[in-house]
């Protein structure tokens, strides 16, 4: 699903990747984790192409996106959940969730789906997307991602700022996504217990490249990332 | 500092012994065209320091140029002569478009107006400009212009003139902009609102920068029309007020060079060219302009910059051990003498916040319902409840006046009904956002250094080298790692070192209530620790009153001295930790039950 060679990239002049390398397999869950600054957004951006590669290569669904603009990838049947909420203020909450379908078909039957999950955005569709608490929003985000049934989703941080009782939900809403269509998920977090009860496998990123992976379900999992993770 | 001055001494007198030669080398031809261009530059960096430093598009500039030729032209037709009066002319022209430029910018520049307005509103001023002129029949001149007795000089001293009030004009914006508050400006172009909540009063600094702008802009008019001896309506309006824009862009804005070289470059190969071939020249400056927007989005001279820099970079690798790397510059930030306690003994007992039925809707929402709270010094009052309950609200209405609804909110016993942001500051309130909020462009260092002209103010022509912040800011930068990114822009910053930036700005403002959405938000278990410490100690040791969001109920215990759960817009339960955070109303609607 997303095979990534010797990346390198970053912003302006100051490079942040150094040679990341890294091989999803399709269907897997997925956690990058790591300190802050060590690039775990810088990789999620350039995977998009919303950031330029400046060496190496991303593979994604078989195909080589490298130099891509972001929309081409998307319609490979990727969606992406940035940190900075990224919804349309303006727009109403339906607004929002409609701009993600290219055909509106299906939207009736999916927005059931997302209402399920998240009964609050339903509830509020008509309401003006900017008006939603940072909570809700994340919300939108994340249904948003999930309408358009993408065949892998990046997730930056969904998390925060969450109440616990959504988080349980998000969790259950992305493992049911994998069974029912075999859903790729890629996570990064700050939350090391949320992600890796969720994920199978994680890795660790520290000064712009891997420096480990595992299986999340190891003895010590989490030792290992703590480890990595200490000021 | 001192090297500051040195450098701009000594650029200075090069670029004017530079000056003074050049008639004897350029022709008269090019020293006359190069004059009139250096006027036209002078109100060119006027447009800079308005839009390409401070964010605000105008238009408008052409105006007050307009204002100079207009009252000079006016005062020299029909009443006055001879040098004193025509300096006496120059000033009053200064003064009527600083005048002018301060009504303008009390227009444009109120609390709330969005930039698009300040672009309309000086663009409205050339036109109305131009009607009067025109419409002053042979008073004005009309369309045909008011020819004037101009004082007798040579091509090369109106060079000299002209080139000398550049040349002033210019190391005078240099030094504004590299001060400390230079960086103000720029603060306000990257995030205003944040500004405003750092206890800035931008709107008043904005207007006082237009009127300066606009005083200048006149100065350079009035020498123009004593230059070419005749005023004439086109001098003042729109198109030309444009034509600045784009020069301005073209060269570079907000780089001052950029600007000057813009203004000069089109003008003189406007003036060579534009003779033979008037029409294909206007054509080939809209192509160019259209490019240099495509392609070169910062203009010609920043890209050239960028350029010779990794020339500068690569010849600099490929003798990496000839040239040393530029050493790290000396730590820079100081711990602020601890403030003697009788600041904080003042009002110890009574509540420092009050919040009586207040109320928050958005049309039919309602936010928040009839909310009363009370929190004294010393305490931290944790926040919480599901997403949507109202708890961002609840801070915004008390850094906020003009937030509630309806209600009452009182901070140290004082009514804030309808007070902004910045007078919220003044009164001690200080507020965290919950997505990171600071100025992309500025270093990290500068932001601080802004976040602090609150307490210390700015000096328009000084660069400090040291910044003193109070003892907890200090802390909050040094346990989140942000020393060694000083100099970093913070746009370059990962989400939770800007968080921990935005928390430092916070504190160097040195509230007495601190409002803080999620401070910890992405930030890793060991920061949190670290950060959850110093509010603890800011709390304890400093005497504040600290309201705190947060969804992390193991760090709200750690922290929190009381507990406030807020559903739906209303208070549910307010109490001592222990008791609220094991009730069974918080384990059903917050953690384990349906959302």
């Amino acid at each position: 699903m997303i095979a990534i060679q010797a990346l390198e990239g970053g912003y302006g002049e100051s490079p942040v990747l150094r040679g990341v390398a890294l091989d999803v397999p399709s269907g897997e869950i997925f956690a990058i984790l790591g300190k802050n600054g060590m690039g775990k957004t810088t990789l999620l951006k350039t995977i998009m192409g919303l950031l330029p590669a400046k060496q190496g290569r991303v593979e994604l669904l078989g195909q080589d996106v490298t130099g891509w603009p972001p929309y081409r990838i998307t319609r490979l049947g990727v969606s992406y959940v940035p940190q900075e909420k990224s919804i349309f203020q303006d727009l109403t909450v339906e607004e929002n969730l409609r701009l993600a379908l290219r055909d509106g078909v299906s939207f009736d039957a999916r927005l059931e789906t997302i209402a399920r999950w998240f009964p609050v955005l339903k509830a509020r569709r008509q309401q003006r997307a900017g008006t939603l608490s940072g909570g809700e929003q994340k919300m939108l985000l994340i249904g948003r991602a999930l309408l358009t049934r993408p065949r892998l989703v990046l997730v930056d941080e969904i998390t925060e700022g969450l109440q616990p009782a959504i988080i349980t939900r998000l969790t259950e809403v992305l493992v049911e996504e994998r069974r029912a269509h075999g859903l790729t998920v890629v996570l990064v977090e700050q939350n090391v217990g949320f992600a890796l009860a969720l994920a199978d496998r994680y890795a660790v990123l520290k000064g712009g490249a891997v420096v480990e992976t595992g299986r999340a379900s190891d003895a010590g999992a989490r030792e290992h990332v703590e480890r990595h993770l200490v000021i | 500092m001192a090297a500051r001055w040195q450098g701009i001494l000594a650029v200075t007198a090069l670029l004017a012994a530079t000056l003074a030669a050049s008639p004897f080398v350029l022709g008269d031809y090019a020293q006359q065209i190069l004059a009139q261009a250096f006027f036209f530059a002078i109100a060119a960096i006027t447009v800079d320091l308005l839009w390409g430093y401070t964010g605000v598009l105008t238009f408008g500039q052409s105006a007050f140029f307009g204002i100079g030729v207009y009252t000079v032209a006016l005062a020299l037709a029909y009443y006055v002569e001879g040098p004193l009066a025509t300096a006496g002319a120059i000033v009053v022209a200064m003064a009527a478009a600083a005048l002018v430029g301060a009504a303008v910018g009390w227009l444009a520049f109120f609390d709330r107006a969005s930039p698009i307005y300040a672009a309309i509103v000086t663009l409205a001023l050339p036109v109305v400009f131009t009607q009067i002129i025109l419409s002053g029949g042979t008073y004005t001149g009309s369309s045909s212009g008011l020819p004037i007795p101009a004082p007798n000089l040579s091509v090369a001293q109106w060079f000299w003139i002209s080139g000398g009030l550049l040349l002033l004009v210019t190391v005078g914006a240099y030094v504004l902009v590299t001060s400390d508050a230079g960086r103000i400006l720029v603060a306000i172009r990257e995030n205003e609102d944040r500004c405003r909540y750092l206890g800035l009063r931008t709107s008043r600094l904005k207007i006082g920068l237009m009127a300066v702008c606009s005083a200048v802009a006149a100065l350079a008019g009035a020498f123009y029309v004593l230059f070419g001896s005749v005023a004439a309506h086109n001098y003042g309006d729109f198109t030309f007020g444009t034509e600045m824009v784009v020069w301005t862009a073209l060269g570079g804005r907000g780089t001052l060079v950029g600007p000057i070289l813009g203004t000069i470059g089109i003008n003189y190969v406007s003036a060579v060219l534009g003779g033979n071939l008037p029409f294909v020249w206007l054509l080939f400056v809209g192509f160019a302009f259209v490019l240099v927007v495509v392609y070169l989005p910062q203009g010609v001279v920043p890209a050239l910059a960028s350029a010779v820099s990794r020339v500068v970079r690569s010849l600099a690798e490929t003798r990496r051990q000839a040239l040393a790397r530029p050493a790290a510059p000396p730590a820079s930030l100081r711990a602020l003498p601890r403030a003697n306690g009788a600041a904080t003994t003042a009002s110890e007992d009574g509540p420092v916040l009050e919040l009586r039925g207040v109320s928050k809707r958005f049309g039919s929402l309602r936010v928040l319902e009839g909310v009363s709270l009370e929190a004294r010094r010393g305490e931290v009052v944790g926040i919480v409840g599901p997403n949507g309950a109202g708890k961002t609200t609840l801070l915004r209405c008390i850094a906020d006046g003009r937030e509630q609804s309806s209600g009452e909110v009182r901070v140290g016993g004082r009514r804030i009904d309808g007070l902004p942001p910045q007078e919220c500051v003044a009164l001690g309130v200080s507020r965290k956002f919950q997505t990171p909020n600071v100025f992309d462009a500025l270093t990290v260092l500068d932001c601080l250094r802004v976040a602090r002209t609150y307490r210390t103010p700015a000096s328009p022509w000084r660069r400090s080298r040291t910044l003193e912040l109070p003892e907890p800011a200090l802390h909050a930068v040094e346990v989140s790692g942000l020393v060694p990114l000083l100099n970093e822009p913070a746009g370059h910053l990962s989400h939770g070192a800007k968080q921990a930036l935005e928390l430092a700005m916070v504190l160097a403002l040195e509230p007495t209530v601190l409002l803080l959405d999620e401070p910890t938000a992405g930030l890793t278990r060991d920061e949190r620790a670290a950060i959850g410490s110093v509010l603890r100690e800011l709390a304890q040791g400093h005497r504040l009153c600290l309201l705190l969001i947060e969804h992390d109920l193991d760090f709200v215990r750690e922290i929190s001295t009381r507990l406030v759960v807020l559903h739906q817009g209303k208070i549910l339960l307010d109490g001592p930790l222990a008791e609220v955070a094991d009730s069974e109303l918080v384990r059903t609607i917050y953690i384990g039950g349906k959302p």
